[in-house]
């Protein structure tokens, strides 16, 4: 059905959906605002207006914790559906992504050395990085993480599927017990936000996350859609695509650093969140097209609003507490990735 | 014109390819044969530019290839190879589009998209571009693919450039009609500025369609010729290690029967 729009045509339903849940998702929570309030809120908070209606507490509310969050939301969904579509181009396989190929735990290792050994007394370097140094510990342990799975799947010249899994699976369970070993060591309060970090949450939103986060992802999205071409002349093969003129192993590079970038820095704030890079570029790819000019915007707007409705799922299923967020993504994404991989097994056969 | 000169290929101590120098004569069929393992496709790869010998020079219009970039390399030569398939669904018209990636920035013109279609007419499957490659029939994807490499160095009068193309054993899993309207084609666009240099299995389907013929054994070129008259029965047998009968026919080209020496 959606077969016969144009990209703009998809682009525009798409934006329009994530405005939608955008909205539902500034409204629902522990406390409700309507509509006209999240309206009057954030004319408000933008200085177009100099009076509001509500309460300072609703006010403050909304501002500091609401509006951040579901920021920070939409922008860790675009992160986590754009990384899962550069990777399954760039290892030229729809079974991928940053959760399955150690990303997701690399970064979560390196963070969890920085909470448990704290800021001050870890590394020499780490002072003078002020409050990027979570992000760059994240970023080192996702980078090397992902590349060792590389290098080792794609050893055997073409990437193998089953050992791109295994090695994930490996490179996933080191880096858990290295995390693992870490909760262990550590006192209370740390190994509290370690747990909650394993699972993912938002909880911890606020402007300096939400900020860090977006301006990661705006930068790393301009980047990663110059690639779009290439990435389409790489399902071809990788020989093939040399013959058409793409520097391989240029592209390879580039596209594991800019995706390691986003990756390590939105599971820096919010954790890890797993199957979302695995689902949305799925659906897309049934939906429309499989070509990255596409999927990249495209896979952008639908993991942004998508994320938004499982973050509404996870504030209202059991109020007052809330659902870490990647408990959500694994119960709907695991089915969906046994029934990518049946397929893909079937038709190999 | 594609000149080899002094090209060694060695890796991890085997020498695969021993100073080999040879020219591929423009606007003409060139055949590189030899059994499996003789080097034809590490050949390839070096001439086509996407693999570097250990020593030697190969020149393509008289600059060395190594002077190319990759785009520049990518609109003078195309490559049909033997992997055919496509880990995602995609339309048959969008794996032709990729063939004109090379010349064009963000979006294709008008122009690119009159080659696409002219690409697909002259392989004869306009009438599938909207189907899913991966539901095509092996025939169908190598036309398809087909289609990809001549959009690639598709000839237009105001570019002066020769065009190279390459075919990897391309009659491989194809049946006979299809074989022939392969090489068929492959013959017909000499015409339009380009040479072709095709690997091929099959020596009788090689004598009947080409030109120039390069023999490779053990990694060295055994024997070259343009007169495919000369080639004697004797070469056949030593390279490949079979027996040889050649049968003169009056209506066909001569044919050559093998049999285990």
């Amino acid at each position: 059905m959606l077969k016969k729009l144009s990209f703009s045509q998809i682009y525009l339903l798409l934006a329009i959906l994530l405005a939608l849940t955008v909205l539902a998702s500034l409204s629902i929570g522990s406390i409700h605002f309507n509509p006209s309030e999240v309206l009057d809120y954030l004319l408000y908070g933008s200085g177009f207006k100099s009076h509001f209606i509500g309460t300072e507490l609703d006010k403050n509310i909304f501002l500091q914790l609401r509006l951040p969050r579901v920021l920070l939301c939409g922008f860790t969904g675009a992160v986590l559906s754009v990384s899962g579509v550069l990777m399954q181009g760039l290892f030229r396989n729809p079974i991928v992504e940053p959760g399955l190929v150690g990303t997701s735990a690399g970064a979560a290792l390196g963070a969890s050395i920085l909470f448990v050994f704290g800021k001050e007394n870890l590394f020499s370097f780490t002072a003078p990085l002020g409050s990027f140094v979570l992000p760059v510990m994240a970023f080192t342990g996702s980078f090397l993480a992902t590349i060792l799975v590389y290098s080792i799947a794609s050893s055997f010249g073409k990437v193998n599927v089953f050992i791109l899994l295994l090695t994930g699976i490996a490179i996933n369970a080191i880096c858990n017990a290295g995390t693992g070993i870490l909760s262990y060591l550590a006192r209370d309060p740390q190994a509290r936000s370690i747990t909650f970090w394993n699972l993912g949450t938002f909880t911890t939103a606020d402007w300096r996350s939400a900020n860090i986060v977006g301006v990661s992802f705006v930068g790393c999205y301009l980047m990663a859609r110059r690639y779009a071409k290439s990435l389409n002349a790489l399902m071809l093969g990788e020989e093939e695509a040399r013959f058409l003129g793409i520097d391989t192993k240029r592209l390879t590079r580039q596209l594991l650093i800019i995706n390691t970038i986003m990756v390590a820095i939105a599971t820096a704030m919010v954790g890890v969140i797993a199957f979302v890079g695995l689902i949305i570029p799925h659906l897309l790819r049934l939906m429309r097209s499989s070509d990255y000019r596409f999927l990249i915007p495209a896979s952008a707007l639908l993991g942004a609003g998508l994320m938004e409705i499982c973050d509404i799922c996870a504030r209202v299923i059991i109020p007052p507490a809330e659902l870490p967020i990647g408990i959500i993504t694994s119960i709907i994404g695991a089915p969906v990735f046994i029934l990518i991989l049946i397929k893909q097994l079937l038709k190999h056969d | 014109m594609i000149e080899l000169k002094n090209v060694n290929y060695r890796i991890q101590g085997a020498s695969i390819l021993k100073d080999i120098t040879l020219s591929f004569a423009p606007h003409r069929f060139n055949v590189v044969l030899g059994p499996n393992g003789a080097g034809k496709t590490t050949l390839l790869k070096i001439a086509t530019g996407v693999l570097a010998p250990s020593d030697g020079e190969i020149r393509l219009d008289n600059k060395n290839i190594k002077s190319y970039s990759g785009k520049a390399l990518a609109v003078r030569r195309a490559v049909l190879s033997q992997q055919y398939e496509i880990a995602f669904p995609l339309s048959a018209y969008e794996v032709v589009m990729m063939g004109r990636y090379p010349h064009f920035g963000a979006k294709a013109s008008a122009n690119d998209r009159e080659i696409i279609e002219n690409a697909l007419d002259t392989v004869g499957m306009t009438h599938k571009i909207k189907q899913n490659y991966q539901t095509l029939s092996g025939g169908e994807k190598q036309k398809i693919q087909m289609a990809r490499v001549l959009a690639q160095i598709w000839n237009q009068p105001d570019d002066q450039d020769h065009k190279y193309l390459f075919l990897d054993e391309p009659t491989t899993n194809l049946d006979i009609r299809y074989q022939l309207q392969l090489l068929e084609l492959a013959k017909s666009i000499l015409r339009h500025n380009t040479t072709v240099i095709a690997i091929l299995h099959d020596l009788n389907l090689s004598f009947q369609y080409g030109d120039n013929f390069f023999f490779l054994h053990n990694g060295q070129l055994a024997s070259h010729t343009d007169q495919k008259q000369t080639i004697s029965k004797e070469l056949v047998e030593k390279i490949y290690n079979v027996k040889v009968e050649k049968w003169t026919s009056p209506s066909l080209n001569d044919y050559w029967q093998f049999q285990i020496s």
